[in-house]
């Protein structure tokens, strides 16, 4: 075989390494997209329950109530992106935090079966949410990576990748809202 | 748990009468344990002086060094043996019974092998285990158990000549871990990241094909000093929270040497590499000595107090 026929076939392997290199670095990015998709799903099916074990005694807190719900049939909708999904997501907290807050004033929610089971289960799914967020940070970190260094980053451009977003963590959650601690205080 | 510092009153109270004891015996052993030695070192020089003089091969040297190496240790081990196994029931039983209890003691047993092999430290499986120390019970309803473990690796060389290496020394503890999850994470000293930087080590890592996927964790100084390696990217952070990496740290920087972790089957597994074999009694340096006594109460207050250290009696629900 001559010289440029090898170089040739050395150019076209590379070329497509690159190629499967950028579509796992994609597809990795959407798998665990989808298991955070499972999660919160989970969290939302929590979501009717809560609010119907404690709205008979939270009467101040109406209105975080009513935001819970609304947030949940938001995200229940089909086809929002996955930018709006995360949106949904950072709100969705915040909202249950403050109702696990509020609990706090209620002695006889804080000694409601039906409630304490009801906050162990958030705090789990909570933790899950937690860890699929971490791992989807980290894989899109290395998606954005790949796209932006020389050379993947001609490739990239030629298929048309785009920076995805990471998940923000906000300050008071990176401080995970441990339900349980709470509880025990 | 009792603190550091009512066992160390412990020690020096409680048990000081037995200290005192064991330590009249120390003297009389490391008296006796001089003279044989000597008596060897006078015996290895005149049979360096025969060697030299009869300009015998440099082989015979080292076959005689072995051999006379060989004999010394079998003595020592000989000799220490019931000093030894009095000390752990007088001082190391006694201890451990003051931090907890309900905890047992034996100290001619160990982990099992499986156990082991099961928490998957090393590619390598080890040709022969050994070890003794074997501390077991309860924190909280966590059951935790913990011995001095080592596992070696059988080596032939050209002349079909047999050598041992070490794999891991140290203390291997196994207790049940609070979360639910199916695959399993090993979390591995980082070397590659040490010898040959950061991005060089990292891709070294990742073709690591004899381990599952790398797994890149969000906290620098974890990352600097751990390499992981999980079967699910979840689940790894499932197990390893940004609280309990700190935790694992803080454990690393106690210890102050290399830390095996693995989460299998609601198990975890900790090897912490201290290359030596722990609880054994000072045999040249007095009982006394601050020190000395630190070093079993340390070791002891650390792997006991692990459960409430890194948590693992609060109890989250264990499967949804």
């Amino acid at each position: 075989m001559s010289t440029p026929m090898i170089l040739l076939i050395v150019f076209l392997i590379i070329l497509v390494l690159m190629y499967n290199s950028l579509v796992a670095k994609k597809n990795q990015v959407e798998n665990i997209f989808a298991s955070i998709d499972t999660q919160l799903k989970k969290r939302y099916d929590l979501i009717p329950n809560l609010v119907a074990s404690v709205s008979k005694y939270m009467e101040h807190e109406k209105s975080i109530l009513e935001d819970v719900t609304k947030l949940r049939s938001e995200a229940m909708q089909p086809n929002i992106s996955e930018m709006q999904k995360i949106a949904l997501d950072a709100k969705m907290s915040a909202a249950l935090g403050s109702i696990m807050v509020a609990v706090e004033n209620y002695p006889e929610l804080k000694a409601n079966e039906n409630v304490i089971h009801l906050q162990h289960t958030l705090s789990e799914v909570e933790e899950q949410i937690s860890a699929a967020r971490r791992a989807y940070n980290q894989a899109v970190t290395d998606y954005n990576n790949a796209i932006e260094q020389i050379p993947t980053n001609f490739m990239a451009n030629a298929m048309g990748y785009t920076r995805k977003e990471v998940f923000e963590i906000p300050q008071n959650e990176r401080a995970n809202i441990n339900v349980g601690e709470l509880f025990n205080k | 748990m009792k603190t550091k510092s009512q066992l160390t009153d412990f020690y020096y109270k409680d048990l000081y009468p037995k200290l005192q004891e064991l330590e009249e015996r120390r003297i009389k052993l490391k008296k006796k344990l001089l003279s044989i030695g000597s008596f060897f070192a006078i015996l290895v020089l005149l049979f360096l002086f025969y060697v030299q003089t009869n300009h015998l091969p440099l082989d015979t040297l080292i076959f005689g060094g072995a051999a006379t190496l060989f004999i010394f240790a079998f003595f020592y081990r000989y000799l220490t043996k019931d000093y030894a196994l009095d000390f752990k029931y007088a001082i190391i039983e006694p201890l451990i019974k003051e931090i907890q209890s309900n905890f047992h003691y034996s100290p001619n047993q160990h982990i099992l092998k499986e156990y082991f092999l099961h928490a998957h430290f090393f590619t390598t499986e080890p040709d022969r285990v050994s070890g003794n120390d074997y501390v077991h019970g309860s924190i909280d309803g966590v059951k935790i158990k913990f011995s001095d473990f080592h596992a070696e690796v059988e080596h032939k060389d050209s002349r079909d000549k047999q050598t041992w290496s070490t794999l891991f020394q140290g203390i291997f503890a196994v207790t049940e871990f609070p979360k639910y999850f199916q695959g399993s994470t090993v979390v591995l000293p980082d070397s590659a990241e040490n010898i040959f930087g950061e991005y060089l080590g990292t891709l070294l890592q990742k073709t690591n094909f004899s381990r599952e996927q790398l797994i890149k964790m969000d906290n620098p100084a974890f990352e600097k000093e751990f390499v992981v390696y999980g079967t699910d990217q979840i689940e790894a952070r499932y197990i390893l929270t940004p609280a309990f990496m700190e935790k694992i740290l803080k454990l690393k920087k106690r210890s102050n040497v290399p830390l095996y972790l693995s989460f299998r089957s609601n198990t975890m597994y900790l090897g912490i590499a201290y290359n030596k074999d722990m609880f054994e009694p000072s045999v040249f340096r007095s009982l006394l000595e601050y020190k000395i006594s630190m070093e079993y109460i340390d070791t002891l207050h650390m792997m006991m107090g692990l459960v409430d250290e890194l948590k693992l009696n609060q109890k989250l629900w264990s499967k949804l």
